[in-house]
């Protein structure tokens, strides 16, 4: 029997960080996705995308490893959803190159020794949610309206550039994050930032890039009035939440601002429980601004 | 070597390798014109001794050796401000990982190191696990650049916050992850890659 039309249904690669650092993005998509009805079954024995270091210094091996998880992919129903804003990236990255290249496809279908899969459409959570499942059945969902809340969507880098790659949204003034949480309700700012970069992977090996440039970023969101920063990649996350007291010391700033995943905040609003939303992984605590607006 | 002076003559023009170049990243080094909206955007621009669109004035002197020996390449994030803004569709991000694969296959003498050591380990941990472990990254990261200390204080909140795991397992099919490394060494050394 054929699923009716409106029922989704995705495979899902989550991506390293959301089974450690980001567990909490993976546990509210899940929360999420379950109370919209909509399907999500994790790709077995996916592996690493690579991520920036791959690619930095070895670009076949990044084409490679990607093209790998396609084939696995290929044994799950659905389009591929995708919640790391990196790993998205690259996904993407690689259906564009292959697509195009004949020789660089030849030279990974070797590597892999298969044949290299590009049907799947990889899509991001944010254009499952805006387009797939409709802002308008969104907004019938929510239940705990997060009216009051002032939202600063940060996008970062990977998630609208650079533009013939990730087909979410126009490269440097995308609005899909806005309409996503204006749908729930939420009050988004306006801020210079949105889109600069947060200093990414150097958290690792140069976290004083880090702490230059995601202070910009707070410095900018507390700037413009945002109680809380809303984001879409598990890297900016870290950047700006785990690594904002550090940020705070060697600015000699307080911001005390809570950065969520897009999944807790749309979670919240359609009224998964809160147990449920992984708000206690969160750094700096988001529990007293919850409260304050009268939505936990 | 910023600063020694540049002796231009026709045997200093090295096209060879801008050639190399914009096979390797797929796009044109030629192209650019200088307006240096580049630079204007990167985020990175103020950790670099050569900006974004001082680079690629270099290789279009010849002058790569400058390039790859300083640490401007190992500061790029990334970020792909440069190419969305280029007016003349120069693809810097893909020309800076074409410029770090020259310097990463030559062993090259590079200022610097720890971002190819992150890099190395990150790569490494795929081939051996088959995913990342963020924990053991760190760890043997912070061994192996002898910083012992750094970030200590965030380690025991991480893992009380369930952001860390203390232990992992490999990927049921790391085998058929090695063998792509292994199938990628194996066509460079019949050349049948770069």
């Amino acid at each position: 029997m054929t699923p009716a039309k409106n029922i989704l249904s995705y495979s899902y690669y989550p991506g390293c960080s959301l089974h450690a650092s980001a567990q909490e993005y993976d546990v509210s998509t899940k929360g999420l996705f379950r109370q919209l009805k909509i399907g999500l079954q994790e790709v077995p024995d996916w592996i690493c995308c690579g991520a920036t270091p791959a690619h930095n210094v070895d670009e076949l091996l990044s084409l490679s490893l990607c093209a790998k998880n396609f084939s696995l992919a290929d044994r799950v129903e659905g389009d591929l959803a995708v919640s790391c804003a990196a790993c998205f990236s690259r996904l993407k990255t690689t259906q564009h190159k292959l697509a195009a290249n004949d020789i660089k496809r030849k030279q990974v279908e070797a590597a892999i020794d298969g044949p290299v899969s590009l049907a799947k459409p990889v899509k991001h959570l944010l254009e499952i949610l805006a387009k797939d499942y409709g802002l308008d059945r969104l907004k019938e969902k929510v239940e705990k309206p997060l009216a009051g809340l002032k939202v600063a969507c940060y996008y970062g880098c990977l998630l609208t550039r650079p533009p013939e790659v990730p087909e979410l949204d126009d490269s440097e003034a995308p609005t899909i994050m806005e309409r996503v949480i204006g749908a729930a309700g939420a009050e988004t700012v306006a801020w210079s930032h949105r889109l600069e970069c947060c200093g990414a992977n150097f958290t690792l090996s140069r976290p004083g890039v880090v702490l230059k440039l995601s202070n910009e970023i707070l410095a900018s969101a507390k700037g413009a009035g945002a109680d809380c920063i809303m984001v879409a990649c598990p890297l900016c996350h870290g950047n700006l939440d785990i690594r904002q007291k550090e940020i705070e010391e060697a600015s000699g700033t307080r911001y005390n601002m809570p950065v969520f995943y897009l999944t807790q905040l749309l979670a919240l609003a359609c009224g998964v429980q809160t147990s449920r939303l992984g708000l206690e992984s969160n750094i700096v605590s988001p529990m007293g601004l919850l409260r304050e607006k009268n939505l936990l | 070597m910023k600063h020694a002076k540049m002796q231009l003559s026709t045997e200093t023009m090295n096209v060879g390798f801008v050639r190399k170049v914009e096979a390797l990243s797929g796009s044109s080094v030629r192209r650019c014109f200088q307006c240096g909206k580049c630079s204007a955007g990167c985020p990175m621009r103020s950790f670099m001794e050569h900006p974004p669109n001082r680079i690629v004035r270099l290789l279009q002197l010849g002058q790569y050796e400058r390039v790859l020996a300083g640490r401007s390449i190992w500061y790029c994030a990334s970020c792909e401000t440069c190419s969305t803004r280029c007016p003349n569709k120069v693809d810097l991000a893909a020309i800076m990982d074409a410029l770090r694969k020259c310097s990463w296959d030559a062993q090259g003498p590079s200022k610097e190191s720890l971002v190819q050591l992150a890099n190395r380990l990150f790569i490494d941990n795929i081939k051996t696990y088959g995913r990342q472990y963020e924990m053991r990254l760190a760890a043997v990261f912070n061994v192996k650049s002898g910083q012992f200390l750094k970030d200590l204080m965030l380690g025991p909140k991480l893992i009380t916050k369930g952001k860390l795991k203390m232990f992992h397992s490999k990927n049921k099919n790391v085998g058929e992850v090695e063998r792509i490394f292994a199938r990628i060494e194996e066509m460079r050394k019949k050349g049948e890659a770069e």
